[in-house]
Protein backbone atom coordinates (compact mmCIF):
# COMPACT_ATOMS: atom_id res chain seq x y z
CA UNK A 1 0.00 0.00 0.00
CA UNK A 2 2.77 2.53 0.38
CA UNK A 3 4.40 2.96 -2.66
CA UNK A 4 0.66 3.08 -4.04
CA UNK A 5 -0.22 6.30 -1.56
CA UNK A 6 3.33 7.82 -2.11
CA UNK A 7 2.65 7.85 -5.89
CA UNK A 8 -0.67 9.00 -5.21
CA UNK A 9 0.30 11.56 -3.64
CA UNK A 10 2.73 12.68 -6.40
CA UNK A 11 0.08 12.49 -9.15
CA UNK A 12 -1.74 14.99 -6.71
CA UNK A 13 0.77 17.01 -5.80
CA UNK A 14 1.46 17.36 -9.81
CA UNK A 15 -2.12 18.24 -10.47
CA UNK A 16 -2.40 20.62 -8.38
CA UNK A 17 0.35 22.42 -8.74
CA UNK A 18 -0.48 25.92 -10.51
CA UNK A 19 -0.27 25.56 -14.80
CA UNK A 20 2.61 28.43 -14.32
CA UNK A 21 4.70 26.20 -12.50
CA UNK A 22 4.51 23.76 -14.70
CA UNK A 23 5.26 25.68 -17.41
CA UNK A 24 8.53 26.98 -16.52
CA UNK A 25 11.39 24.91 -17.74
CA UNK A 26 13.70 25.59 -15.07
CA UNK A 27 13.84 22.34 -12.43
CA UNK A 28 14.27 19.42 -15.29
CA UNK A 29 11.52 16.80 -14.48
CA UNK A 30 12.52 14.20 -13.22
CA UNK A 31 12.94 11.09 -15.25
CA UNK A 32 11.11 8.75 -13.76
CA UNK A 33 10.07 5.08 -15.10
CA UNK A 34 7.76 5.10 -17.33
CA UNK A 35 5.86 2.22 -15.67
CA UNK A 36 6.03 0.38 -12.23
CA UNK A 37 4.09 -2.21 -11.75
CA UNK A 38 4.23 -4.63 -8.04
CA UNK A 39 1.95 -7.37 -7.55
CA UNK A 40 0.46 -7.56 -4.00
CA UNK A 41 1.85 -10.36 -2.88
CA UNK A 42 4.19 -12.27 -3.45
CA UNK A 43 3.56 -16.16 -3.50
CA UNK A 44 -0.18 -17.45 -3.14
CA UNK A 45 -0.37 -20.22 0.17
CA UNK A 46 -2.48 -23.20 -0.76
CA UNK A 47 -3.62 -24.19 2.49
CA UNK A 48 -6.58 -26.73 3.63
CA UNK A 49 -8.64 -23.75 3.57
CA UNK A 50 -8.24 -22.69 -0.17
CA UNK A 51 -10.86 -21.72 -2.63
CA UNK A 52 -9.06 -20.14 -4.94
CA UNK A 53 -7.57 -16.37 -4.72
CA UNK A 54 -7.09 -12.95 -6.60
CA UNK A 55 -4.29 -11.69 -7.15
CA UNK A 56 -3.56 -7.88 -7.29
CA UNK A 57 -1.72 -6.38 -9.35
CA UNK A 58 -1.11 -2.58 -9.31
CA UNK A 59 1.41 0.15 -10.65
CA UNK A 60 1.74 3.57 -11.78
CA UNK A 61 2.65 5.11 -15.18
CA UNK A 62 4.05 8.34 -16.02
CA UNK A 63 1.81 9.94 -18.45
CA UNK A 64 -1.90 9.70 -18.55
CA UNK A 65 -3.84 6.37 -19.22
CA UNK A 66 -7.16 6.56 -20.77
CA UNK A 67 -9.09 6.47 -24.55
CA UNK A 68 -6.93 9.07 -25.44
CA UNK A 69 -3.77 8.32 -23.59
CA UNK A 70 -1.54 5.32 -22.72
CA UNK A 71 -2.91 1.98 -22.31
CA UNK A 72 -1.86 -0.76 -19.73
CA UNK A 73 -2.47 -4.37 -20.59
CA UNK A 74 -1.70 -7.23 -17.83
CA UNK A 75 -0.81 -11.01 -18.44
CA UNK A 76 -0.76 -13.75 -15.95
CA UNK A 77 0.78 -17.15 -17.00
CA UNK A 78 0.97 -20.21 -15.15
CA UNK A 79 3.46 -23.44 -15.45
CA UNK A 80 2.84 -25.50 -18.66
CA UNK A 81 2.20 -28.51 -19.77
CA UNK A 82 1.22 -30.83 -22.52
CA UNK A 83 -2.56 -31.78 -23.10
CA UNK A 84 -4.31 -33.56 -25.47
CA UNK A 85 -7.73 -32.67 -26.53
CA UNK A 86 -9.87 -35.79 -27.97
CA UNK A 87 -12.70 -35.55 -29.90
CA UNK A 88 -15.68 -37.29 -29.19
CA UNK A 89 -17.57 -39.83 -32.03
CA UNK A 90 -20.19 -41.74 -32.46
CA UNK A 91 -19.35 -45.11 -33.29
CA UNK A 92 -22.06 -48.12 -33.28
CA UNK A 93 -24.21 -46.29 -30.95
CA UNK A 94 -21.86 -45.14 -28.52
CA UNK A 95 -19.74 -41.99 -28.07
CA UNK A 96 -15.91 -43.25 -28.08
CA UNK A 97 -12.89 -40.63 -27.93
CA UNK A 98 -12.39 -40.07 -31.45
CA UNK A 99 -9.51 -38.20 -33.27
CA UNK A 100 -6.86 -36.68 -30.74
CA UNK A 101 -4.64 -33.91 -30.83
CA UNK A 102 -1.71 -32.91 -28.86
CA UNK A 103 -0.79 -29.60 -28.05
CA UNK A 104 2.64 -29.10 -26.11
CA UNK A 105 3.58 -26.18 -23.45
CA UNK A 106 -0.07 -25.31 -23.37
CA UNK A 107 -0.29 -23.03 -19.71
CA UNK A 108 -1.90 -24.22 -17.49
CA UNK A 109 -3.04 -20.85 -16.48
CA UNK A 110 -3.62 -17.65 -18.65
CA UNK A 111 -5.23 -14.45 -17.61
CA UNK A 112 -5.47 -10.98 -19.69
CA UNK A 113 -6.64 -7.52 -18.87
CA UNK A 114 -6.21 -4.57 -20.08
CA UNK A 115 -7.30 -0.38 -20.12
CA UNK A 116 -9.08 -0.97 -23.70
CA UNK A 117 -9.85 -4.32 -25.67
CA UNK A 118 -6.20 -5.33 -26.70
CA UNK A 119 -6.85 -5.90 -30.35
CA UNK A 120 -7.43 -2.32 -30.83
CA UNK A 121 -4.52 -1.48 -29.20
CA UNK A 122 -2.14 -3.45 -30.82
CA UNK A 123 -1.69 -5.28 -34.68
CA UNK A 124 -2.00 -8.61 -34.90
CA UNK A 125 1.92 -9.68 -35.36
CA UNK A 126 2.84 -7.89 -32.07
CA UNK A 127 -0.18 -9.39 -30.03
CA UNK A 128 0.96 -12.77 -31.68
CA UNK A 129 4.15 -12.32 -30.59
CA UNK A 130 2.79 -11.15 -27.24
CA UNK A 131 0.62 -14.42 -26.91
CA UNK A 132 -2.26 -11.26 -26.17
CA UNK A 133 -5.04 -12.82 -26.57
CA UNK A 134 -6.41 -16.77 -26.46
CA UNK A 135 -6.70 -17.38 -30.03
CA UNK A 136 -2.98 -16.01 -30.50
CA UNK A 137 -1.76 -17.95 -27.40
CA UNK A 138 -3.85 -20.70 -28.78
CA UNK A 139 -2.52 -19.84 -32.74
CA UNK A 140 1.47 -20.04 -31.43
CA UNK A 141 0.93 -23.10 -29.18
CA UNK A 142 2.96 -26.23 -31.00
CA UNK A 143 0.11 -28.99 -32.48
CA UNK A 144 -2.27 -29.67 -35.42
CA UNK A 145 -3.68 -27.57 -37.79
CA UNK A 146 -7.42 -28.16 -36.99
CA UNK A 147 -8.75 -25.22 -36.13
CA UNK A 148 -11.67 -26.81 -34.01
CA UNK A 149 -9.28 -28.72 -31.98
CA UNK A 150 -7.73 -24.69 -31.06
CA UNK A 151 -11.28 -23.80 -30.36
CA UNK A 152 -12.14 -26.60 -28.48
CA UNK A 153 -8.65 -26.45 -26.15
CA UNK A 154 -10.28 -22.78 -25.20
CA UNK A 155 -13.49 -23.55 -24.42
CA UNK A 156 -12.70 -26.31 -22.24
CA UNK A 157 -9.84 -24.02 -20.25
CA UNK A 158 -11.95 -21.22 -19.90
CA UNK A 159 -15.00 -23.62 -18.86
CA UNK A 160 -13.12 -24.45 -15.80
CA UNK A 161 -11.95 -20.89 -15.59
CA UNK A 162 -8.37 -21.56 -15.73
CA UNK A 163 -8.50 -19.23 -19.02
CA UNK A 164 -9.80 -16.20 -18.71
CA UNK A 165 -9.75 -13.22 -21.37
CA UNK A 166 -11.87 -10.47 -19.46
CA UNK A 167 -11.08 -7.60 -20.93
CA UNK A 168 -11.21 -3.54 -19.46
CA UNK A 169 -10.30 -5.71 -16.27
CA UNK A 170 -7.81 -3.10 -15.51
CA UNK A 171 -9.04 -0.20 -13.08
CA UNK A 172 -7.38 2.90 -13.80
CA UNK A 173 -8.03 6.32 -10.89
CA UNK A 174 -6.58 9.55 -10.44
CA UNK A 175 -5.52 8.99 -14.08
CA UNK A 176 -2.10 7.04 -13.92
CA UNK A 177 -2.56 4.32 -11.00
CA UNK A 178 -3.92 0.95 -12.75
CA UNK A 179 -5.08 -1.86 -10.83
CA UNK A 180 -5.87 -5.38 -11.82
CA UNK A 181 -7.24 -8.47 -10.08
CA UNK A 182 -6.15 -11.68 -11.57
CA UNK A 183 -9.21 -14.39 -10.77
CA UNK A 184 -6.89 -18.02 -9.56
CA UNK A 185 -9.47 -20.84 -9.43
CA UNK A 186 -9.28 -23.39 -6.48
CA UNK A 187 -7.93 -25.96 -9.16
CA UNK A 188 -4.95 -23.52 -9.82
CA UNK A 189 -1.90 -25.49 -10.64
CA UNK A 190 1.27 -24.79 -7.98
CA UNK A 191 4.27 -23.42 -9.78
CA UNK A 192 6.05 -20.72 -10.85
CA UNK A 193 3.72 -18.23 -12.79
CA UNK A 194 4.60 -14.46 -14.12
CA UNK A 195 2.90 -11.34 -14.73
CA UNK A 196 3.59 -9.51 -17.99
CA UNK A 197 2.50 -5.74 -17.65
CA UNK A 198 2.83 -3.69 -20.86
CA UNK A 199 2.15 0.07 -21.39
CA UNK A 200 1.21 0.74 -24.93
CA UNK A 201 1.23 4.08 -26.82
CA UNK A 202 0.37 4.80 -30.28
CA UNK A 203 0.02 1.37 -30.92
CA UNK A 204 3.07 -0.12 -29.76
CA UNK A 205 4.56 -1.62 -26.36
CA UNK A 206 7.03 1.07 -24.88
CA UNK A 207 7.60 -0.15 -21.61
CA UNK A 208 6.97 -3.82 -20.30
CA UNK A 209 7.48 -5.20 -16.77
CA UNK A 210 7.84 -8.90 -15.87
CA UNK A 211 6.85 -9.85 -12.39
CA UNK A 212 7.11 -13.29 -10.85
CA UNK A 213 4.85 -14.98 -7.99
CA UNK A 214 3.92 -18.57 -6.79
CA UNK A 215 1.93 -20.74 -5.99
CA UNK A 216 2.52 -23.04 -3.33
CA UNK A 217 1.13 -25.48 -1.25
CA UNK A 218 1.60 -24.98 2.63
CA UNK A 219 1.00 -26.68 5.86
CA UNK A 220 -0.51 -29.85 5.76
CA UNK A 221 -1.51 -29.61 2.05
CA UNK A 222 2.01 -29.64 1.49
CA UNK A 223 2.81 -31.77 3.80
CA UNK A 224 0.81 -34.61 2.49
CA UNK A 225 1.74 -33.87 -1.02
CA UNK A 226 5.20 -33.97 0.05
CA UNK A 227 4.98 -37.53 1.55
CA UNK A 228 2.85 -39.03 -1.89
CA UNK A 229 5.51 -37.73 -4.34
CA UNK A 230 8.68 -38.50 -2.50
CA UNK A 231 7.75 -41.22 0.11
CA UNK A 232 5.16 -43.18 -2.15
CA UNK A 233 5.36 -46.14 -0.26
CA UNK A 234 5.23 -44.79 2.86
CA UNK A 235 2.11 -42.65 1.84
CA UNK A 236 0.63 -45.17 0.94
CA UNK A 237 0.84 -47.99 3.54
CA UNK A 238 -0.39 -44.93 5.75
CA UNK A 239 -3.42 -44.35 4.27
CA UNK A 240 -4.03 -47.91 4.37
CA UNK A 241 -3.59 -48.04 8.06
CA UNK A 242 -5.42 -44.93 8.33
CA UNK A 243 -8.56 -46.22 6.44
CA UNK A 244 -8.49 -49.02 8.72
CA UNK A 245 -8.49 -46.97 12.00
CA UNK A 246 -11.30 -45.13 10.37
CA UNK A 247 -13.34 -48.12 10.29
CA UNK A 248 -12.45 -49.79 12.78
CA UNK A 249 -12.99 -46.31 15.09
CA UNK A 250 -16.56 -46.05 13.17
CA UNK A 251 -17.26 -49.91 14.17
CA UNK A 252 -16.51 -48.94 18.13
CA UNK A 253 -18.23 -45.82 18.23
CA UNK A 254 -21.13 -46.87 16.95
CA UNK A 255 -21.37 -50.64 18.80
CA UNK A 256 -24.40 -50.02 20.55
CA UNK A 257 -25.92 -47.70 18.17
CA UNK B 1 -17.38 -25.69 4.31
CA UNK B 2 -15.30 -25.52 1.48
CA UNK B 3 -11.95 -28.06 2.00
CA UNK B 4 -8.51 -28.14 -0.32
CA UNK B 5 -8.17 -31.76 -1.27
CA UNK B 6 -3.89 -31.83 -1.67
CA UNK B 7 -3.88 -34.57 -4.31
CA UNK B 8 -6.57 -33.79 -6.50
CA UNK B 9 -5.92 -29.62 -6.45
CA UNK B 10 -8.86 -28.67 -5.67
CA UNK B 11 -11.65 -27.43 -3.32
CA UNK B 12 -14.62 -29.57 -2.49
CA UNK B 13 -17.70 -28.59 -0.32
CA UNK B 14 -16.66 -30.86 3.11
CA UNK B 15 -20.26 -31.44 3.45
CA UNK B 16 -20.91 -32.65 0.32
CA UNK B 17 -18.44 -35.61 0.59
CA UNK B 18 -19.65 -36.28 3.75
CA UNK B 19 -22.84 -37.46 2.85
CA UNK B 20 -22.15 -39.04 -0.26
CA UNK B 21 -19.38 -41.17 2.36
CA UNK B 22 -22.79 -41.61 4.86
CA UNK B 23 -25.45 -42.94 1.61
CA UNK B 24 -22.35 -45.13 0.02
CA UNK B 25 -21.61 -46.67 3.34
CA UNK B 26 -25.10 -47.35 4.40
CA UNK B 27 -25.87 -49.35 1.24
CA UNK B 28 -22.05 -51.00 2.04
CA UNK B 29 -23.56 -52.33 5.00
CA UNK B 30 -26.50 -52.82 4.02
CA UNK B 31 -25.77 -55.14 1.00
CA UNK B 32 -22.48 -55.91 1.71
CA UNK B 33 -20.68 -54.82 -0.56
CA UNK B 34 -17.99 -51.84 -0.66
CA UNK B 35 -19.87 -49.22 -2.66
CA UNK B 36 -16.90 -48.44 -5.04
CA UNK B 37 -19.12 -49.03 -7.72
CA UNK B 38 -21.34 -46.19 -6.62
CA UNK B 39 -18.82 -43.78 -4.91
CA UNK B 40 -16.47 -43.82 -8.26
CA UNK B 41 -18.89 -42.57 -10.64
CA UNK B 42 -20.12 -39.80 -8.12
CA UNK B 43 -16.98 -38.81 -7.36
CA UNK B 44 -16.27 -38.11 -10.94
CA UNK B 45 -19.69 -36.49 -11.39
CA UNK B 46 -18.96 -33.93 -8.58
CA UNK B 47 -15.57 -32.97 -10.52
CA UNK B 48 -12.81 -35.21 -8.80
CA UNK B 49 -10.58 -36.03 -11.85
CA UNK B 50 -10.83 -39.57 -12.52
CA UNK B 51 -7.73 -41.09 -11.08
CA UNK B 52 -8.10 -39.52 -8.26
CA UNK B 53 -11.63 -40.86 -7.75
CA UNK B 54 -10.36 -44.47 -8.63
CA UNK B 55 -7.88 -44.47 -6.40
CA UNK B 56 -9.38 -42.81 -3.65
CA UNK B 57 -12.47 -44.72 -4.02
CA UNK B 58 -10.54 -47.79 -3.08
CA UNK B 59 -9.09 -46.26 -0.43
CA UNK B 60 -12.46 -45.37 1.49
CA UNK B 61 -13.84 -48.91 0.06
CA UNK B 62 -11.06 -50.31 2.76
CA UNK B 63 -11.89 -48.39 5.78
CA UNK B 64 -16.17 -48.92 4.99
CA UNK B 65 -15.31 -52.45 4.49
CA UNK B 66 -13.00 -52.65 7.97
CA UNK B 67 -15.94 -51.62 9.41
CA UNK B 68 -18.71 -54.07 7.68
CA UNK B 69 -16.07 -56.99 8.17
CA UNK B 70 -16.38 -56.06 12.18
CA UNK B 71 -19.93 -56.24 12.36
CA UNK B 72 -20.06 -58.98 10.19
CA UNK B 73 -17.31 -60.75 12.21
CA UNK B 74 -19.38 -60.17 15.49
CA UNK B 75 -22.45 -62.01 14.41
CA UNK B 76 -20.19 -65.34 13.04
CA UNK B 77 -20.61 -64.37 9.64
CA UNK B 78 -17.49 -64.21 7.83
CA UNK B 79 -16.04 -67.16 6.50
CA UNK B 80 -12.26 -66.88 6.74
CA UNK B 81 -11.11 -69.81 4.98
CA UNK B 82 -12.96 -69.26 1.79
CA UNK B 83 -12.38 -66.02 2.12
CA UNK B 84 -8.12 -66.17 1.98
CA UNK B 85 -8.73 -69.05 -1.11
CA UNK B 86 -10.93 -65.81 -2.75
CA UNK B 87 -7.98 -63.16 -1.51
CA UNK B 88 -4.96 -65.06 -2.95
CA UNK B 89 -6.78 -65.80 -6.38
CA UNK B 90 -7.64 -62.03 -5.94
CA UNK B 91 -4.91 -60.53 -5.67
CA UNK B 92 -3.18 -62.44 -8.74
CA UNK B 93 -6.22 -61.29 -10.81
CA UNK B 94 -5.52 -57.60 -10.12
CA UNK B 95 -2.41 -58.00 -10.81
CA UNK B 96 -3.21 -59.19 -14.32
CA UNK B 97 -5.61 -56.73 -14.36
CA UNK B 98 -3.59 -53.75 -13.96
CA UNK B 99 -1.34 -54.88 -16.98
CA UNK B 100 -4.33 -54.80 -18.96
CA UNK B 101 -5.19 -51.33 -18.07
CA UNK B 102 -2.00 -50.51 -18.96
CA UNK B 103 -2.53 -52.21 -22.21
CA UNK B 104 -6.26 -49.68 -22.50
CA UNK B 105 -4.46 -46.44 -21.79
CA UNK B 106 -1.46 -46.91 -24.48
CA UNK B 107 -4.89 -47.53 -27.09
CA UNK B 108 -6.14 -44.67 -25.07
CA UNK B 109 -9.74 -45.56 -24.93
CA UNK B 110 -9.77 -46.47 -21.56
CA UNK B 111 -12.32 -44.37 -20.87
CA UNK B 112 -14.60 -46.18 -23.02
CA UNK B 113 -13.46 -49.73 -22.02
CA UNK B 114 -14.20 -48.39 -18.11
CA UNK B 115 -17.55 -47.55 -19.18
CA UNK B 116 -18.56 -50.50 -21.46
CA UNK B 117 -16.98 -52.72 -18.27
CA UNK B 118 -19.24 -51.25 -16.14
CA UNK B 119 -22.47 -51.10 -17.80
CA UNK B 120 -21.92 -55.25 -19.65
CA UNK B 121 -20.77 -56.35 -16.02
CA UNK B 122 -23.23 -54.33 -13.96
CA UNK B 123 -26.23 -54.79 -16.17
CA UNK B 124 -25.44 -58.59 -16.36
CA UNK B 125 -24.84 -59.20 -12.53
CA UNK B 126 -28.23 -56.52 -11.61
CA UNK B 127 -30.39 -58.77 -13.88
CA UNK B 128 -29.46 -62.42 -12.47
CA UNK B 129 -29.76 -61.31 -9.32
CA UNK B 130 -33.03 -59.65 -9.79
CA UNK B 131 -34.45 -62.49 -11.87
CA UNK B 132 -32.79 -65.08 -9.09
CA UNK B 133 -33.90 -63.27 -6.02
CA UNK B 134 -37.79 -62.36 -7.29
CA UNK B 135 -37.69 -66.19 -8.34
CA UNK B 136 -36.95 -67.34 -4.78
CA UNK B 137 -39.86 -64.59 -3.44
CA UNK B 138 -41.88 -66.55 -5.28
CA UNK B 139 -41.09 -69.63 -4.39
CA UNK B 140 -41.24 -69.05 -0.71
CA UNK B 141 -44.65 -67.72 -1.40
CA UNK B 142 -46.00 -70.69 -3.06
CA UNK B 143 -44.13 -72.43 0.01
CA UNK B 144 -42.34 -74.65 -2.55
CA UNK B 145 -39.57 -76.58 -0.92
CA UNK B 146 -36.28 -74.62 -1.73
CA UNK B 147 -33.54 -76.58 -3.24
CA UNK B 148 -30.89 -76.76 -0.87
CA UNK B 149 -28.21 -78.37 -2.62
CA UNK B 150 -27.52 -78.98 -6.07
CA UNK B 151 -24.85 -81.35 -7.56
CA UNK B 152 -23.15 -80.47 -10.68
CA UNK B 153 -19.94 -80.58 -12.61
CA UNK B 154 -18.50 -78.33 -10.08
CA UNK B 155 -18.59 -81.08 -7.00
CA UNK B 156 -16.62 -83.49 -9.38
CA UNK B 157 -13.08 -81.58 -9.32
CA UNK B 158 -10.22 -82.72 -7.44
CA UNK B 159 -8.83 -80.43 -4.55
CA UNK B 160 -11.66 -80.61 -2.46
CA UNK B 161 -12.00 -78.63 0.81
CA UNK B 162 -14.36 -78.45 3.69
CA UNK B 163 -15.73 -75.11 4.47
CA UNK B 164 -17.33 -75.20 7.99
CA UNK B 165 -19.01 -71.91 8.19
CA UNK B 166 -20.75 -72.17 4.98
CA UNK B 167 -21.47 -76.12 5.35
CA UNK B 168 -19.46 -76.65 2.46
CA UNK B 169 -17.25 -79.20 0.98
CA UNK B 170 -15.90 -77.86 -2.65
CA UNK B 171 -13.02 -78.08 -4.96
CA UNK B 172 -11.05 -75.05 -3.97
CA UNK B 173 -11.11 -74.21 -7.90
CA UNK B 174 -14.48 -72.77 -8.58
CA UNK B 175 -13.55 -70.25 -5.70
CA UNK B 176 -10.01 -69.70 -7.19
CA UNK B 177 -10.90 -68.85 -10.60
CA UNK B 178 -13.98 -66.65 -9.27
CA UNK B 179 -11.58 -65.28 -6.94
CA UNK B 180 -8.82 -64.55 -9.64
CA UNK B 181 -11.73 -63.49 -12.30
CA UNK B 182 -12.97 -60.72 -9.79
CA UNK B 183 -9.59 -59.09 -9.38
CA UNK B 184 -9.21 -58.74 -13.08
CA UNK B 185 -12.41 -56.97 -13.24
CA UNK B 186 -11.75 -54.92 -10.43
CA UNK B 187 -8.73 -53.65 -10.97
CA UNK B 188 -10.12 -52.49 -14.55
CA UNK B 189 -13.01 -50.77 -12.96
CA UNK B 190 -11.27 -49.25 -10.00
CA UNK B 191 -13.89 -51.24 -7.31
CA UNK B 192 -13.21 -53.51 -4.44
CA UNK B 193 -15.60 -56.05 -6.35
CA UNK B 194 -18.11 -56.97 -3.73
CA UNK B 195 -21.73 -56.42 -5.94
CA UNK B 196 -19.75 -59.14 -8.33
CA UNK B 197 -18.32 -61.52 -5.53
CA UNK B 198 -21.66 -61.18 -3.47
CA UNK B 199 -23.57 -62.94 -6.53
CA UNK B 200 -20.72 -65.39 -7.56
CA UNK B 201 -20.96 -66.74 -4.47
CA UNK B 202 -24.31 -67.59 -4.03
CA UNK B 203 -24.94 -68.88 -7.56
CA UNK B 204 -21.99 -70.48 -8.51
CA UNK B 205 -20.51 -71.49 -5.35
CA UNK B 206 -23.84 -72.42 -3.80
CA UNK B 207 -22.75 -70.36 -0.14
CA UNK B 208 -25.48 -69.65 2.12
CA UNK B 209 -26.50 -65.69 2.55
CA UNK B 210 -25.75 -65.22 5.81
CA UNK B 211 -21.52 -65.84 5.43
CA UNK B 212 -21.40 -64.31 1.73
CA UNK B 213 -21.93 -60.76 2.58
CA UNK B 214 -19.54 -61.00 5.75
CA UNK B 215 -16.62 -62.94 3.14
CA UNK B 216 -17.02 -60.79 0.56
CA UNK B 217 -16.24 -57.83 3.10
CA UNK B 218 -13.12 -60.03 4.43
CA UNK B 219 -12.14 -60.25 0.24
CA UNK B 220 -12.72 -56.60 -0.37
CA UNK B 221 -10.65 -55.57 2.29
CA UNK B 222 -8.11 -57.03 1.29
CA UNK B 223 -8.28 -56.39 -2.25
CA UNK B 224 -9.12 -52.52 -1.58
CA UNK B 225 -5.39 -52.22 0.49
CA UNK B 226 -3.59 -53.79 -2.20
CA UNK B 227 -4.95 -51.45 -4.81
CA UNK B 228 -4.58 -48.66 -2.56
CA UNK B 229 -1.39 -49.37 -2.20
CA UNK B 230 -0.88 -49.84 -5.92
CA UNK B 231 -2.19 -46.88 -6.73
CA UNK B 232 0.04 -45.05 -4.00
CA UNK B 233 2.85 -45.90 -5.87
CA UNK B 234 2.56 -46.11 -9.11
CA UNK B 235 -0.16 -43.09 -9.89
CA UNK B 236 0.38 -40.90 -7.09
CA UNK B 237 -3.60 -40.26 -7.19
CA UNK B 238 -4.51 -41.45 -3.39
CA UNK B 239 -6.20 -38.37 -1.77
CA UNK B 240 -6.27 -39.42 2.18
CA UNK B 241 -7.99 -36.23 2.92
CA UNK B 242 -10.95 -36.55 0.39
CA UNK B 243 -10.57 -40.58 1.80
CA UNK B 244 -11.11 -39.78 5.59
CA UNK B 245 -14.32 -37.27 4.92
CA UNK B 246 -15.95 -39.65 2.52
CA UNK B 247 -15.08 -42.67 5.84
CA UNK B 248 -16.55 -40.14 8.47
CA UNK B 249 -20.02 -40.39 6.65
CA UNK B 250 -19.21 -43.93 6.06
CA UNK B 251 -18.19 -45.90 8.88
CA UNK B 252 -21.74 -44.29 10.41
CA UNK B 253 -23.52 -45.17 7.11
CA UNK B 254 -22.14 -48.77 7.30
CA UNK B 255 -23.00 -49.80 11.33
CA UNK B 256 -26.97 -48.56 10.50
CA UNK B 257 -26.65 -50.25 6.98
CA UNK B 258 -25.40 -53.63 8.86
CA UNK B 259 -27.94 -53.44 11.70
CA UNK B 260 -30.51 -52.59 9.07
CA UNK B 261 -29.54 -55.96 6.73
CA UNK B 262 -30.29 -58.16 9.66
CA UNK B 263 -33.79 -57.05 9.63
CA UNK B 264 -33.98 -58.04 5.84
CA UNK B 265 -34.46 -61.09 4.15
CA UNK B 266 -31.76 -62.54 1.85
CA UNK B 267 -34.09 -62.95 -0.87
CA UNK B 268 -35.11 -59.17 -0.41
CA UNK B 269 -31.60 -58.09 0.13
CA UNK B 270 -30.40 -59.41 -2.92
CA UNK B 271 -33.62 -58.09 -5.03
CA UNK B 272 -33.03 -54.62 -3.50
CA UNK B 273 -28.82 -54.84 -4.33
CA UNK B 274 -29.64 -55.92 -7.82
CA UNK B 275 -31.97 -53.22 -8.59
CA UNK B 276 -29.31 -50.68 -7.77
CA UNK B 277 -26.81 -52.26 -9.53
CA UNK B 278 -29.02 -52.19 -12.71
CA UNK B 279 -30.07 -48.73 -11.94
CA UNK B 280 -26.19 -47.60 -12.16
CA UNK B 281 -25.80 -49.78 -15.34
CA UNK B 282 -28.73 -47.78 -16.77
CA UNK B 283 -27.47 -44.36 -16.03
CA UNK B 284 -23.82 -45.39 -17.53
CA UNK B 285 -25.47 -46.69 -20.65
CA UNK B 286 -27.60 -43.50 -21.54
CA UNK B 287 -23.99 -42.05 -20.80
CA UNK B 288 -22.94 -43.92 -23.28
CA UNK B 289 -25.44 -43.53 -25.92
CA UNK B 290 -26.11 -39.46 -25.04
CA UNK B 291 -24.97 -36.71 -27.14
CA UNK B 292 -22.34 -35.45 -24.64
CA UNK B 293 -22.62 -31.96 -23.87
CA UNK B 294 -19.22 -31.09 -24.71
CA UNK B 295 -17.55 -33.23 -27.85
CA UNK B 296 -14.53 -32.42 -26.94
CA UNK B 297 -12.41 -33.38 -23.75
CA UNK B 298 -8.96 -32.58 -22.44
CA UNK B 299 -6.37 -34.31 -20.73
CA UNK B 300 -2.82 -34.45 -19.90
CA UNK B 301 -0.77 -36.12 -22.85
CA UNK B 302 0.42 -40.03 -22.63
Amino acid sequence: MLPRLLVRAGLLLALFLPPGAMAQPAPAPQAGPALAAELGQPRIAVDTAFTGADLLVFGATDRLLGPDGDNVIVLGLGPTRDVTVRRRVKRLGIWVNGPAARFREVPDYYALASTAPVAGLLDEPARRERRLGLDMLTARLPGPRDPAFREALIRLKQDTHQWVEEENMVGVSGGRLFHARLPLPSTVTPGDYVVQVMLVRDHRIIARQELSFGVDRVGATARIADVSRHEPLLYGLACVLLAALAGWLGSVIFRRG
Amino acid sequence: MPIYLPIAEMSVDAFLLLGIGLGVGWLSGLFGVGGGFLLTPLLILIGIPAPVAVASGANQTLGASVSGLIAQWRRGNVDARMGMVLLVAGLAGSAAGTQFFVLLRRLGQVDLAVSLFYVVVLGTVGMLMVRESLRAILRRRRALPARTHQHSWLHGLPLKMRFRKSRLYISIIPPALVGFGIGILSAIMGVGGGFMLVPAMIYLLGMPTTTTIGTSLFQVTFVSANVTLLQALQTGSVDIVLTLLLLTGGVAGAQFGAAMGTKLRGEETRALLGLLVLSVAAGLLVNLLQTPDSLYVIGPAT
